[in-house]
Formats: C-alpha cells, sequence, structure tokens
C-alpha cells in the first residue's frame, strides 16, 4: 500500500502490516460467497487511535463557548467538528476515516426536532394533553423510520478510503426490529428484551455497505440471553451488598423506637436516601454499561464485510465498564471539565481493541450507488437521546 | 516538507476504488493540479471544482474534486498557507486558530462559564417571568384546578372546623383585599384543616399558600395562630402579591429552563451527571422564590400601610409562625438550611419594618 511520505504520528504505522501493494496475494473479486478456508492468507489490521485528550480539551471548550455565544446555532458545527476529529484520528491500514456531514442539515433537523420537543414538554406541563398525546403517538409511530433515517445518515456521511458506507435497510425491516421488538421488549422484559437487541444488531449489519460490499451479521440470539442473565445476576448480587449496611444504617438511626419514624432525624434521612439514589445510579450505569460492551463485543467478533473482511474485539467489556464508571466520576468531580479525557480514553481503549481480518486487500473495494439521506433522523436520535449505534 | 508553491506529497482516491495512488498537488491563485503518476497526466482544477476541509487538529487535509475523486496529505502547513491566500474556509480558520492555543481554551473556559451563570442568575428570571406574564388565563386556571385535585384527596388537608360564622367573616375581609389587588384574577379563599387526623403525612400545619391562577388556601391553625384579623389579612394579602406577580407560574419556568440548561451542558438527559448538576439548579431555585417571597412581602407592606397605617401585625404573626415551627423541630443549624426556599424570618420582619420607617414623614 502507498502511505503518505511522513507520517502524522508514530501510531499511524504501529499496523505492522506488510507494506507494498500486499506482495504475493492474488486479487480476490470483492465479494465473495463464503470466506474460503485454509490456505488463503488472513491479513490482520490492528485500528488504531491516535486522538489526545489536550488537543480534543480546547476543540470542546472551544465548541461550547462558540455554541453559547451563538445561543446554540452553532451546535451543528460543533457535533460535526467532534466528529470529524474522532473519525479522523481512526486508523486502520494506514488510513483514516472521515465524517462529512453538512452541518446547514443538521441545523435545519436540530430546529424541527428541538421546536416539536418544545412543545410537547409546555403541552404536558399545561396539561394540555390535546397536543401532546398526537405529537407522543406521531414520535412513537415514526419512531423506526427515525432509527432507519439516522442510520442511512450516519453511514452515509462515513467514509474510508475514499468510499463511504451506506445503510440500505428497509423500511419494513425497520418496523420489525424498532417497533414490533421494542413493543415486545417493553413487554416481555428479560424473556424478550435480548431478542429484540439481536434483531437490531442483525438489521444494523446486515444492511451496512462499504461500496459494494454488504455487511453481514453471522451472530446468534442466544448469546444476547447470556449477557443479559449475566447483567441481572450482577445486579441482583450488587444489589443485596448495597442494601445491606444501608438497612443496617436506617434501622441504627430510629432509635429503636417505631413511632419517632416520621420525624425522627431528618437529616440522617435524607443523606441516607441521597446514598441510595447514588448507588441505584451507579448500579444502573454499570449494568447497562455491562450489556452493551458485552454486546459491542459480540457483534464485533460475528461481523463480516463482503465476505472478506471480519471483525475482532479483544477488548474486555468488564474493562469497559471500569472505565465508564470512572469516566463518570471523574467528569461529576471535576464539574464536566473531564468529559473531553473520558470521551478519549473510552475511544482509544474499545478502538484499540478492535481487528480488522482480510482475506483480500483492502484497497480493492469498489464504490456503491450513492445516496444522500435528510438529516431530520440524525437530529432526532441526537436530540432526543435515542441509542441507535453500538 | 514542500517549498511555498511547489508540489505537496499526498495520497489519492478516485472515490470509485479503495485503491490509494500516491499523488501530488501544485496549489496556485487559480487552483489546484493533481499529478497522480499511477492514472496519467496531470490535471489541473479551477478553485471553483474544488472543496477543501475545514482543518482539524492532527487530523490530514482534504482537498475533494468535482468528480468524487480526493486528494489526502499530513502536510497541514503548505495546505493552509494555500487556504489562506485564495481565501478558503475562513470561519473555520479562525476556529482552528482559537483550538490551538491554550489562552484561547482559557479565554473559552471563562466565558462559558460567565455566560451560563450570567444567563441562569440573571437571564432565566427575567425570562420566565415574561412568559409567565403572556401565559393566558385558562392556563392558570388549569393550575388551579390539577392542584386542587391533590390537595382534595385529604391526604394534606381535610375540611376546616372554623364555625359558620368566622367562616362568613374570613371570607368578606378576603373579599377587601382581593379588591384591593386587582388584576381581574378570580380570587377565591379556601378555609381548610390543616392537620386532618388519620394521614401518615400529618398535614401542613399553619400554613398559608396560593395557587397561580387566584386560590388561596389558609388553614384553621393559622387562623388559631393570629391574635387579630389585621395579622390574617397581612398574610393573605401577601399570598395575592404572589399571585398578582405570576410567581408560581414563573417558578414552573425556571425549573423547566434550569432542566434544559443542565440536560444541554451534561448532553443527556438521565445519568449520574445529571443529577449532580441538579443539586446547583435545586440552590439556585431556592434563590428565586426568596426573591419571590420578598416582592409578596412589598405587596403585603403596601396594604398593611394603606388600610392600617403600619405593618406591625404581619411582623408579629411572622414572628409567632417562626416561634411555631422552632418549637415543634430540631433547630440544629445544617447544610440543609441552603435549601430553603423562604428568607430567614427575621430579614423578613426586618424588611417589613423598613417599608413601615420609609412610608413615614
Amino acid at each position: 500500500m502507498t502511505d503518505l511520505p511522513a507520517p502524522l504520528d508514530p501510531a499511524d504505522d504501529q499496523t505492522g502490516a506488510p507494506y507494498g501493494r500486499h506482495a504475493g496475494q492474488p486479487l480476490l473479486p470483492a465479494v465473495t460467497d463464503s470466506p474460503a478456508p485454509t490456505p488463503m492468507t488472513v491479513t490482520e489490521y490492528p485500528v488504531s487511535f491516535t486522538g489526545r485528550a489536550d488537543e480534543y480539551f480546547r476543540i470542546w471548550i472551544v465548541n461550547v463557548a462558540l455554541t453559547i455565544v451563538t445561543l446554540g446555532i452553532y451546535l451543528p458545527w460543533a457535533r460535526v467538528r467532534t466528529r470529524q476529529y474522532f473519525y479522523g484520528h481512526a486508523w486502520v491500514d494506514g488510513q483514516n476515516f472521515e465524517y462529512r456531514a453538512n452541518p446547514v442539515a443538521l441545523l435545519r433537523g436540530y430546529v424541527i426536532v428541538g421546536g416539536l420537543f418544545l412543545g410537547y414538554s409546555l403541552a404536558t406541563q399545561f396539561q394540555k394533553y390535546w397536543i401532546a398525546v398526537p405529537l407522543l403517538l406521531i414520535y412513537v409511530g415514526l419512531y423506526p423510520w427515525l432509527v432507519r433515517q439516522s442510520l442511512r445518515f450516519q453511514a452515509a456521511n462515513t467514509v474510508h478510503r475514499g468510499l463511504r458506507f451506506g445503510f440500505m435497510g428497509s423500511l419494513r425491516d425497520s418496523y420489525v426490529a424498532y417497533g414490533a421488538a421494542n413493543i415486545l421488549g417493553s413487554i416481555g422484559g428479560i424473556f424478550a428484551l435480548p431478542w429484540a437487541w439481536f434483531m437490531q444488531r442483525r438489521y444494523q449489519l446486515n444492511h451496512l455497505e462499504y461500496g459494494t460490499a454488504r455487511g453481514k451479521f453471522r451472530g446468534d440470539v442466544a448469546p444476547f440471553y447470556v449477557i443479559a442473565l449475566t447483567a441481572v445476576g450482577v445486579g441482583v448480587g450488587l444489589g443485596i451488598v448495597l442494601l445491606i449496611p444501608l438497612a443496617a444504617v436506617l434501622f441504627g438511626s430510629m432509635n429503636w423506637n417505631p413511632d419517632t419514624f416520621g420525624d425522627g432525624d431528618p437529616t440522617t434521612l435524607i443523606v441516607l436516601f441521597a446514598v441510595a439514589y447514588v448507588a441505584f445510579i451507579l448500579l444502573y450505569t454499570v449494568l447497562w454499561q455491562y450489556a452493551r460492551a458485552a454486546i459491542m463485543a459480540y457483534v464485533l467478533n460475528h461481523g463480516e464485510l463482503g465476505g472478506v473482511i471480519r471483525t475482532r474485539a479483544t477488548f474486555r467489556p468488564w474493562t469497559l465498564v471500569w472505565i465508564g464508571v470512572t469516566n463518570t466520576l471523574a467528569t461529576v468531580f471535576t464539574l464536566g471539565l473531564a468529559t473531553p479525557w473520558a470521551a478519549i480514553r473510552r475511544t482509544k481503549y474499545v478502538l484499540e481493541g478492535i481487528q480488522v481480518r482480510a482475506i483480500a486487500p483492502l484497497d480493492d473495494f469498489a464504490a456503491g450507488a450513492s445516496q444522500q439521506p435528510s438529516a431530520l433522523g440524525e437530529a432526532a436520535t441526537e436530540l432526543l437521546d435515542i441509542q441507535v449505534g453500538f | 516538507m514542500t517549498l511555498p508553491g511547489g508540489p505537496v506529497a499526498g495520497v489519492y482516491f478516485d472515490g470509485r476504488s479503495s485503491r490509494d495512488h500516491p499523488a501530488t498537488v501544485t496549489l496556485t491563485e487559480q487552483g489546484v493540479t493533481l499529478n497522480v503518476p499511477e492514472l496519467g497526466s496531470p490535471r489541473m482544477w479551477p478553485l471553483a471544482e474544488v472543496t477543501v476541509d475545514p482543518a482539524v487538529p492532527g487530523v490530514r487535509r482534504v482537498v475533494k474534486f468535482r468528480d468524487g475523486g480526493r486528494y489526502e496529505t499530513a502536510d497541514d502547513a503548505a495546505i493552509s498557507a494555500w487556504e489562506r491566500q485564495v481565501g478558503l474556509n475562513r470561519a473555520l480558520t479562525g476556529v482552528r486558530w482559537l483550538e490551538s492555543r491554550w489562552a484561547a481554551a482559557l479565554g473559552a473556559l471563562v466565558l462559558a462559564v460567565a455566560a451560563v451563570a450570567a444567563f441562569v442568575v440573571f437571564g432565566l428570571p427575567v425570562l420566565a417571568r415574561q412568559a409567565a406574564a403572556v401565559t393566558p388565563r385558562s392556563v392558570l386556571a388549569t393550575f388551579d384546578r390539577e392542584t386542587l385535585k391533590v390537595l382534595n384527596t385529604g391526604e394534606y388537608v381535610g375540611p376546616t372546623k372554623l364555625s359558620a360564622a368566622r367562616q362568613a367573616q374570613l371570607q368578606a375581609e378576603f373579599r377587601d383585599v382581593a379588591a384591593w389587588a386587582g388584576g381581574g384574577y378570580p380570587y377565591t379563599l379556601l378555609l381548610r384543616d390543616g392537620e386532618p387526623a388519620g394521614t401518615d403525612s400529618g398535614g401542613i400545619g399553619a400554613n398559608a399558600f396560593a395557587l397561580p391562577g387566584g386560590t388561596v388556601v389558609m388553614t384553621d391553625q393559622i387562623v388559631a395562630l393570629a391574635s387579630n384579623d389585621r395579622e390574617l389579612m397581612g398574610v393573605l394579602a401577601h399570598e395575592t402579591g404572589h399571585v398578582t406577580h405570576r410567581h408560581g407560574l414563573a417558578g414552573v419556568y425556571q425549573g423547566l429552563g434550569l432542566t434544559l440548561v443542565s440536560t444541554v451542558i451534561t448532553g443527556d438527559l438521565v445519568s449520574a451527571t445529571t443529577f449532580a448538576a441538579a443539586v446547583p439548579a435545586a440552590l439556585l431555585r431556592g434563590g428565586y422564590s426568596r426573591a419571590d417571597e420578598t416582592q409578596a412581602d412589598e405587596v403585603a407592606g403596601r396594604f398593611m400601610l394603606e388600610r392600617y397605617h403600619t405593618t406591625r401585625p404581619l411582623q408579629d404573626i411572622l414572628a409567632r409562625l417562626e416561634k411555631e415551627l422552632g418549637d415543634g423541630k430540631d433547630s440544629r443549624a445544617s447544610v440543609f438550611d441552603l435549601l430553603r426556599s423562604h428568607p430567614g424570618t427575621p430579614q423578613r420582619i426586618e424588611h417589613l419594618r423598613a417599608i413601615e420607617r420609609a412610608a413615614l414623614p
């Protein structure tokens, strides 16, 4: 492969991959049906991330200040710049990614979604349910469409080696994966939720495209149940461990006189409730982060592109949980100033725990049909805090 | 690297395949000459058919051509110099300049903190008051209706135990206060028992409060506490002050605004960081209502001076309320005093005295 005359950072060259145009390897067609077995040479390309906390801190704080000074109008530019920084510092095989969304399109989406959201908040505040309920129903009804728009927008604006990604999932499949599956998941809880996660990841991966190459999810539904059961088990265990000392302090503060419970020592009670609340939030964060990290690892270990590329994750879900919890604490105790450091730390750990394994050269993909989806879905998922990626 | 005007080394992608080709560009005021040896002779692109992505720190610079091709280089200096020369990406080059300096970052930090603080302390109350002032009456009435539904569950108040004659007397006196307060609100006085038997909450005790639409609730306990009706009328005038200045509604808007601000700053709706942001928000809310109490006291002070030529009765009942609250409960000072929404009673009494002194010749 051709590298640049002056690498930006030694990390660019950490690949250790054989340089030169993949000597000795036959150029395969981009799409083959099954990854051929043994005789093929598998080349492993680690993903590297060269973002730095000090550099990103300055970008972040300038973004914050400009967003405030422009009364929020700069927000889309800030978001795009942040993504450009993170994508631009993610390298595979000596080439970095690019994020190329148009901030003006995002701004339009933000204004529409922000206006509707404000209308909804005000309507519920004033009990004008004839406005609030239809808005909510429209949102619920459009949710799968919004998710599909967002996935299309994110994919189409991601570029590697001059080729765009694409997302070709149908609207019908989105209503199955994000409509029906979510409804069943909310009714069935632990019995149906892992299945919903499975459906959603499969939908995301099976319709992903890089040029003309199609993504494929080789995973199964059972491991999603294992992940959910692990999270619940750990939750119950930690919950009991946390509850015992809390209960002990509570009974201790009652002075063995149940009559004075209501107006005993209010300070102790309030502190106790605050501790219980923080403990609950931490527990919730831990479990949720574990589930997300474990799912991400599983999906990456079972992802395939064009039949010639597979991804592999070597990051450990529990380490990621530890990073998540310490990141949250650092952010809280620095009053938000550690946000950029936390984002870089997490991204570096995740990305550098991903490998791309290919049996064909990475420079042998061809462009697919180009698409230009609207930014409305992206704006909605961003503003309404919907988690669609992984 | 390169000399100014000389060829800049980089890599070229044609946009149709993922293959990378070594390439150079020569940058002039007229445009870009792209030379990709593997693909044949150099090609000249005029400025109008070229876009250059704004610089992002540490990321390769990208020049995009109209046919979908792209050229990438690590030589930021050469591209930036050319950008300045031909005047591309002016605004975001300024942003890049800010981002590359620690002094600018520090300035941005100070600016951000100051802007947020100024908005929350000065801007938000003004905005909330404006919004409250233009909110239609029908909305106020909805508030009263919904709050009364909660009150009527019997958990906090019960039916009044005052005699019919006493009730009629208080209602008549309240009509006088309401007429004085004006503003066209449908004022109603609700007399209730503040310590209903058989509930867990123990009721609201000696208390009086106003709902946004003009409904004023007063408990039997505060009636019993007063040594004359002038004191009660002072309390009721204070409550009409909350109504005419629309404090209740402004408080709702302030709460909404604070939630919005902390969501924007922390970037999410429900998490530990939002929870941490809620503590200063609660403190601020206390500060807002302190200002409201002072304003309502001023209304009550005006009423007292007009009717009785003294604010003394209101001072007396405030002092007695303070004593009553202090008796039953633990009076140790604690950090939770900071969270108290009302100004300290001594300050309020002193304020009423000052109003009286100012009115005297």
